[in-house]
């Protein structure tokens, strides 16, 4: 069995319980049970290899650029973890079947169980860094998950979320730690990088690896100053801080310091760093514990205490500090896996986790009682329980190890202190729980809990005593292979239960006799601390800046963005007129040199008009009509400017758009009657005009560096071969419906897009009909005067004629389809003007849509014209002489074009007009306005 | 020659921008339209100016520069196309909005 | 020639015209032909996208006139990539679009192919001028399905968006003078082999236009501080469109990558010219999208947000210049698109599934939150760049792409805090949305019509993990291609056309 299916199994596993949900709790539980079982299978039946010191291993490529690949060892320190994982796993699942409410179908949670299973096998089988990153974050996101359980309750999604925030974090710092490593070494594959440890501390990237990494580690095993998250994590369901909280999840932290020992330990640094911080979060959950009211918290930050000591182990760098660790790190899942059972079953029958209330249990379940006294009195390092053992070796590090220099004396006496509180907050969980008079208006009556929910409970506890009383024969085989697996060797030690009468054993007993004088002194004690003990702990450091933070973010998004368009205009002029400027300030002559054209009277009048028309356009805006009017004289100059420098079809097209849109500014004028004049800030007006002025100056002066540069361009080329072989005369002309024909076949596109914008835009808008404008004049009453008729009607015709001539001359002679479109359109919108739109739309009944559609698709036609000559798209039928011989193609393609142009235009035209025609529509006098939409 | 005509871009790309900077949107759109004929007259420009030589074979060289004006025909085109869509959504908006302010009268009633 | 190079643009373009023939028809006739011309596109760039994937660069001489003097169509490696990502984006929106958005106004469908045509034929031509017209297409259009169904807060953001618009498209135009002037070209190839050879005294002016052309992408990438319309177009409209949207940014981050790389052509004058305002603009944006996603307390308007982050992120990574840089920035560019695409639509289901809408503050659990609980936890994790989906490959490929950097610290706290500070935002937001109050009254409970279209979209992001090999050695070659300049050059320029020309000789 390849090692992989260790977390595939689990992996399929949780999507087997939401599927088996149907057939009953039982089942999904089994299934859970099935697929962790056999994981456990896998495992030991690679065990000979392990215990045979030869690693099981498998390596796949996946993502190589990366570094990332699915390479997984099996060595001995994976293969206690996935004891320990698998193991208890099945036991929490048995407790857990019972645990929860029978309403609950267990589909989600044993789903979610399998998955965080499956990613904590993961990190402790990973040999890739990223691989152990992936999983690492997986374990992050089924613990949130899993917290948030019971999500109605508000506790449990903030604790969740914080979890989430805190320990995804740290595997964001994780992250950067790792791809420095991986840098460092030159591969991510976690057996390169065990054995490049000399490099890796010779090398100067090597703090910021160890913070960041340390960073992981620290938040996931809840050290100090991360680890309120934990007691936070408790409003999960019981089972789950068993499992996760207490026995695996957070010893991932722990595991990761195992893990990179050969590679990041052994510096001063290392030492300092985490036997530091080890120490003072065993000290600070010592003490918290005792406080703690509710059993699951004093549980939660005995966890955090003992996650302290093990991190103090690895931190002193030693072997027999790891081996310690390693063995407190086995010991403390055994015991505080039954503890929180425990917890878990006197909640469940109590109904409450209040040790104020729960008193006296002895008397109603004297079988749990035993059962979690001996598992407490394991907590608390009792001889003949396997966390005296561990603790022995503990003291005896803090002895034998001498670090701090001058101050040796204190790391022993502080430990000795930790193990007072351990055994105080020990004796107070039995006492006050199962003893200390009579329970306090319990919820529930408790009685003995069901026979299996025991199960799980007494094999834990007997384990507690196996290995306290035999550790040699149990544990000892296990110890070797893993710590093997981080030293190379096996270092010289051995587990006993007498070691006669040494220091270690002296610390024990004063620890035991403090922590029990410490609890009788518990009034004292606690008022004590309800007075001293700062009341500031990470938590609220937390939730403040995370608050701060949003606070932040709040004012910012505020202050930037204030909704209002003029705002974003000046930004983007800001923006243009600051990265244009930035390359112009260092010597830039603007004169290019080119001899400039001179100067005539017709010009200068031209632009004194100009320059009056669009100043009065800007002054006279709130008269609007006579904006407008400056406005189209500004249009009606440019037009003679394209004359006069020889651009006669820009002046026609010019021309005819000008009067277009002329008109539809007059119908819109018509809705729009404009309002009280808004007051604008002085500073608002000056930034406006400062704006403006600099854009425009700056635009004058690249204008005049453009012009007066001497002219290179690709455009010799258009003049010397569009009458050979462009076929037309008007090279402006072959350039648009040849040379860059797509060029105009998108710029229709655009007026037919505009058109079927406007259309939805238009669809079902109605306004009402001002009758005053903005002077309080009142509009003519006389809609379609008969004069205007008389003038209208004669000329239509005359206008489509004019198209059609403009249309056909159009490939050698200015013009084309376009000009001779807005022709026609302006012809029928003076009938229209003239008659009204329903006089109009009577005589010719068609969908303008649908003839601009039809356009494009002329256009398009003719341009795969060419297609079936094997010609590239849009080849104009005169550009291949075999075909040109038959001057019909050649005329059919050219003119069929332009029809299709005609039609686009025309369309587009008549349907804006129309619709806009429309709006005034049945519309009630009174409603200003009423939208389709509203109701949509 | 050049001169005045950078002169004149300039100024209409200035009052251009300022009538975009206003709160009306008629206002916005003659705004609009101003900087539209600037553009073009810069576009216009970028091919150089020439004085009665358009840009017809058999009227013999030298010819004005065809590439921009072609360049300026379609930008003429899509200019009144956007114009057009920009009027009649200033149409929409006060149906909308109830008012001719570019970002609406009152904000609350939106929400 | 190839004629398969045009069909990206003839497809939409053909399939718009007969919409508009047709739209007065009824509406399921004009359902099926919009899913026809998009499925088609699908396969059309499907194909294109397995021809690119050898080094070879489709050169498409439109009228058969050769560079630089006629247009060209370029199809390399990223054209067809950005091609593909589009015509998937928009099958999953135009799905979802059938669910009942295209009911609420006319010509839905029309405007939805001509923004494709637009898209596609930024994507695809070699010509500046050309790029200006596409770009009118595409927004022209994209007016249109903004404020497709109406409404008050859509027609502000509508009007807003035009507005600065129209005023870009007029810089584009000065712009483009600008570069034509000096240069005395249009095609990008050849403006890129110019530029490489501009005379000292000219420098400075072709700079200016260089700078004005990053101004007017950058606009449409919704770059800070050109970003403002960003959050409340995406925020206030239809889902569909919001959706197709995702890719609209990245338009703007393709021309500046396109541009840009052109204009360093064998270290000419104009080389480095914009590296250093990307950085800086990028780390702005960044931060202005992970602040905004944290501030908003609509769903949508967080999303829209998120796609501000993806285009910081982007810009980071281009900022850098280097291949690694680019080979980050094309793989996020594909995971983030479809991923932010996606969520658009989730949250409307979500939206549609409680009676208060998308906003996280007020508790009631929208009908059917089973499904859309997966889907937006997978969107979330996805986004946030959290394993194992394909956030978390993009993000390591551009810290790794950083670490050659000075500006290594900088860079990674940006990314690595922005990205925590989402993930608390985004869980805080689903923690609301999902986990709190009763089980919403609505019967909107979304049924697997409403679902497909997201779970579409958002199943690319596994199966970018899944197949992150050749998807991180396609974005390699992509990237590698982009900056090889000279073929570029090369093949634009070198192509001949089928009938007889006059030879080119050089300006």
């Amino acid at each position: 069995m390849p090692i992989g299916s260790i977390i595939l199994l689990p992996l399929l596993g949780a999507l087997l319980p939401p599927l088996m949900v149907r057939h009953g709790r039982a089942v999904v539980a089994w299934s859970a049970a099935l697929v962790t079982a056999l994981a456990l299978l896998v495992g030991l039946w690679h065990a000979p290899a392990v215990f045979s010191g030869s690693d099981v291993s498998s390596h796949r490529e996946w993502i190589p650029m990366i570094g990332l690949a699915l390479s997984l060892r099996l060595d001995g320190l994976a293969f206690l973890f996935v004891m320990l994982i698998t193991g208890i796993g099945l036991l929490i699942i048995l407790y857990a079947y019972y645990y929860l409410p029978k309403d609950d179908r267990l589909g989600r949670f044993f789903g979610l169980l399998m998955l965080f299973q499956s990613a904590m096998l993961g990190i402790v089988l990973a040999d890739n860094l990223l691989l152990l990153l992936l999983f690492w974050e997986l374990t992050s996101l089924s613990s949130f998950l899993l917290i948030a359980y019971k999500s109605n309750t508000r506790v449990a999604r903030q604790g969740a979320r914080m979890a989430l925030a805190i320990t995804a974090g740290g595997g964001l710092a994780m992250l950067a730690g790792f791809l420095l490593l991986g840098h460092v070494v030159g591969s991510f594959e976690l057996s390169e990088v065990l054995a490049a440890g000399d490099l890796v501390r010779a090398d100067p990237l090597y703090l910021p690896i160890l913070i960041l990494i340390l960073l992981g580690a620290f938040t996931k095993s809840a050290q100090f100053p991360f680890h309120f998250w934990l007691p936070n994590a408790m409003a999960a369901p019981t089972p789950v801080s068993a499992y996760l909280h207490s026995a695996t999840m957070v010893k991932a932290g722990v595991f990761l310091l195992a893990r990179f020992f050969p590679v990041l330990s052994g510096t001063e640094t290392w030492s300092y760093i985490v036997s530091g911080i080890g120490l003072t979060t065993l000290v600070l959950g010592a003490y918290i514990a005792i406080f703690k009211h509710d059993i699951k918290g004093l549980l939660a930050y005995s966890t955090i205490s003992h996650l302290g000591l093990i991190t103090f182990l690895f931190g002193l760098g030693t072997p027999l500090g790891a081996v310690a660790g390693l063995f407190h790190l086995v010991n403390h899942a055994v015991f505080k896996a039954s503890l929180f059972m425990a917890a878990g079953i006197i909640d469940h029958e109590t109904g409450t986790r209040d040790m104020r209330q729960i008193n006296g249990l002895w008397s109603f379940m004297p079988y749990t009682a035993t059962l979690a006294m001996v598992a407490a009195a394991a907590m608390a390092g009792v001889p003949l329980l396997n966390g005296f053992l561990s603790k022995e070796m503990f003291f005896a590090e803090t002895i034998y190890h001498s670090w701090v220099g001058p101050l040796e004396w204190l790391v022993p006496a502080v430990a000795t202190l930790a193990g007072v509180f351990a055994v105080a907050y020990s004796v107070r969980f039995i006492h006050d729980v199962f003893f200390n008079g009579k329970p306090v208006d319990l919820p529930r009556t408790p009685h003995e809990p069901p026979r299996w929910m025991k199960i799980p409970v007494e094999v834990f506890v007997a384990l507690c005593l196996l290995v306290g009383i035999f550790p040699e024969q149990t544990v000892r085989p296990l110890l070797d292979i893993s710590v093997a697996s981080l030293l190379g060797t096996t270092p010289e030690y051995h587990i006993a239960i007498w070691h006669g009468f040494s220091m270690p054993l002296y610390m024990s007993m004063i620890a035991t006799v403090g922590g029990i004088l410490l609890y009788t002194q518990r009034q004292r004690l606690f008022a004590a601390h309800d007075r001293w003990f700062p009341r500031t702990s990470g938590e609220a450091a937390f939730q403040y800046s995370v608050k701060r933070i949003r606070d932040l973010a709040n004012r910012l998004i505020a202050k930037i963005d204030n909704e209002s368009l003029q705002r974003y205009v000046a930004w983007l002029l800001g923006a243009a007129i600051l990265v244009t400027a930035a390359p112009l300030v260092s010597g830039w002559q603007i004169f290019g040199g080119v001899a400039l054209s001179p100067l005539d009277g017709v010009s200068l009048a031209a632009a004194f008009i100009l320059v009056v028309a669009a100043l009065g356009t800007v002054i006279a805006r709130r008269q609007r009509l006579f904006a407008l009017i400056m406005t189209s004289l500004v249009g009606l100059i440019v037009t003679l400017t394209f004359v006069h420098f020889s651009a006669p079809d820009l002046a026609l097209t010019q021309l005819s758009v000008e009067l277009i849109t002329t008109v539809l500014m007059l119908l819109a004028l018509f809705f729009l009657p404009g309002g009280p004049r808004q007051e604008v800030s002085r500073w608002r007006h000056w930034r406006d005009l400062g704006l403006a002025g600099i854009a425009g100056i700056g635009t004058a002066m690249l204008a005049f560096a453009v012009m007066t540069r001497p002219s290179i361009s690709i455009s010799d080329y258009f003049l010397a071969t569009s009458k050979p072989l462009g076929g037309g005369q008007n090279v402006v002309n072959v350039i648009l419906v040849d040379f860059r024909s797509i060029d105009t076949l998108g710029e229709i596109t655009v007026l037919a897009i505009a058109a079927a914008g406007i259309f939805a835009l238009l669809w079902g808008l109605r306004l009402a009909v001002p009758t005053h404008d903005l002077e309080g004049r009142r509009w003519a009453q006389d809609v379609h005067p008969l004069i205007m008729s008389m003038i209208a009607r004669p000329l239509l015709p005359l206008a489509l004629l004019v198209a059609v001539f403009i249309l056909l001359r159009g490939h050698n002679l200015p013009g084309g389809g376009f000009i001779a479109g807005l022709v026609a359109a302006i012809g029928l919108i003076l009938q229209q003007i003239a008659s009204g739109i329903e006089w109009t739309q009577k005589r010719l009944r068609i969908s303008y849509l649908a003839m601009i559609g039809v356009g494009l698709l002329i256009a398009v036609a003719t341009g795969i014209g060419a297609f079936v000559l094997g010609y590239p798209f849009l080849t104009s039928a005169t550009l291949h002489p075999e075909v040109a011989v038959i001057g019909e193609i050649e005329l059919a393609s050219a003119v069929a074009f332009d029809v299709g142009v005609f039609l686009v235009v025309l369309g587009t035209m008549m349907l804006i007009l129309e619709n806009l025609g429309r709006l005034s529509g049945a519309s009630p006098p009174s409603s200003s306005v009423e939208s389709v939409s509203e109701k949509t | 020659m050049e001169l005045l005509l950078a002169s004149i871009i300039g100024l209409l790309v200035a009052c251009g921008l300022y009538l975009i900077l206003r709160s009306r949107t008629f206002s916005v759109v003659l705004g609009l339209v101003l900087l539209g004929y600037a553009t073009n007259l810069f576009l216009f420009a970028s091919g150089r100016l020439a004085t009665n030589q358009p840009a017809l074979i058999g009227e013999g060289p030298p010819f004005a520069d065809p590439l921009p004006q072609a360049l300026v025909l379609t930008a003429i085109v899509i200019g009144f196309a956007m114009i057009a869509f920009v009027v009649v959504l200033a149409l929409r908006a006060r149906g909308e909005l109830g008012s001719e302010h570019v970002d609406g009268l009152d904000r609350e009633a939106d929400q | 020639m190839n004629h398969w190079i045009i069909l990206p643009l003839l497809l939409p373009l053909i399939t718009g015209a007969l919409l508009l023939v047709s739209a007065r028809g009824p509406l399921r006739f004009q359902r099926a032909l919009s899913l026809l011309g998009t499925g088609a596109l699908l396969l059309v760039a499907v194909y294109l996208f397995a021809l690119a994937n050898d080094d070879a660069i489709g050169v498409y001489l439109v009228s058969d006139w050769p560079g630089p003097f006629g247009i060209v169509m370029v199809l390399d490696r990223l054209s067809a990539l950005l091609l593909l990502l589009t015509a998937v984006l928009a099958l999953g929106a135009l799905l979802y679009a059938f669910q009942g958005t295209d009911r609420q106004g006319p010509v839905f469908h029309a405007l939805f192919q001509f923004q494709l045509l637009g898209i596609n034929g930024a994507f695809l031509t070699g010509d500046l001028f050309n790029l200006f017209v596409f770009f009118e297409i595409l927004l022209i259009a994209s007016y249109g399905l903004l404020l497709h169904g109406g409404g008050k807060l859509k027609t502000r953001a509508g009007l807003h968006y035009v507005v600065l618009n129209l005023t870009g498209s007029s810089l584009f135009l000065i712009a483009i003078g600008i570069l034509y002037g000096v240069t005395g070209t249009l095609n990008m190839a050849d403006l890129g082999r110019v530029a490489a050879t501009l005379s000292p005294e000219d420098v400075p002016l072709a700079a200016a236009g260089a700078m004005l052309l990053l101004v007017v992408f950058a606009l449409k990438a919704a770059i800070l501080p050109l970003h403002f319309w960003l959050p409340h177009a995406y925020g206030e409209t239809t889902a569909p469109v919001a959706a197709l949207f995702a890719i609209m940014t990245k338009v703007g981050v393709y021309a500046i990558i396109r541009m840009f790389t052109l204009f360093s052509h064998d270290g000419g004058p104009l080389t480095g010219l914009v590296e250093p305002w990307l950085l800086a603009a990028a780390l702005l944006t960044l931060a202005a999208g992970t602040f905004g996603a944290m501030a908003s307390l609509d769903l949508r308007r967080k999303i829209a947000y998120l796609v501000m982050v993806s285009i910081g992120t982007l810009l980071l990574a281009v900022s850098l210049g280097t291949q690694a840089g680019l080979t980050g920035s094309f793989f996020y560019l594909v995971h983030s698109t479809l991923v932010t695409g996606a969520f658009f639509l989730i949250a409307d289901l979500i939206a549609k599934g409680r009676q208060q809408g998308a906003m996280i503050t007020e508790g009631v659990r929208p009908a059917g939150s089973a499904p859309l609980g997966v889907l937006y936890l997978l969107a979330a994790i996805a986004a946030v760049g959290l394993p194992p989906l394909s956030g978390l490959v993009g993000k390591v490929l551009i810290l790794m792409a950083a670490q050659q950097t000075p500006w290594l610290g900088l860079i990674w706290t940006a990314l690595l805090v922005s990205g925590l500070l989402i993930l608390v935002s985004l869980a805080r937001a689903g923690s609301y949305l999902f986990w709190r109050g009763p089980v919403s009254t609505s019967d909107h409970a979304p049924s697997w019509p409403l679902l497909t279209p997201a779970i579409l979209l958002l199943s690319t992001s596994p199966l970018l993990v899944l197949f992150g090999g050749p998807m991180t050695e396609f974005a390699a070659a992509t990237a590698a291609q982009m900056l090889d300049t000279s073929a570029y050059i090369e093949a634009v320029l070198g192509q001949t056309p089928i009938s007889p020309r006059i030879p080119l000789e050089a300006p």
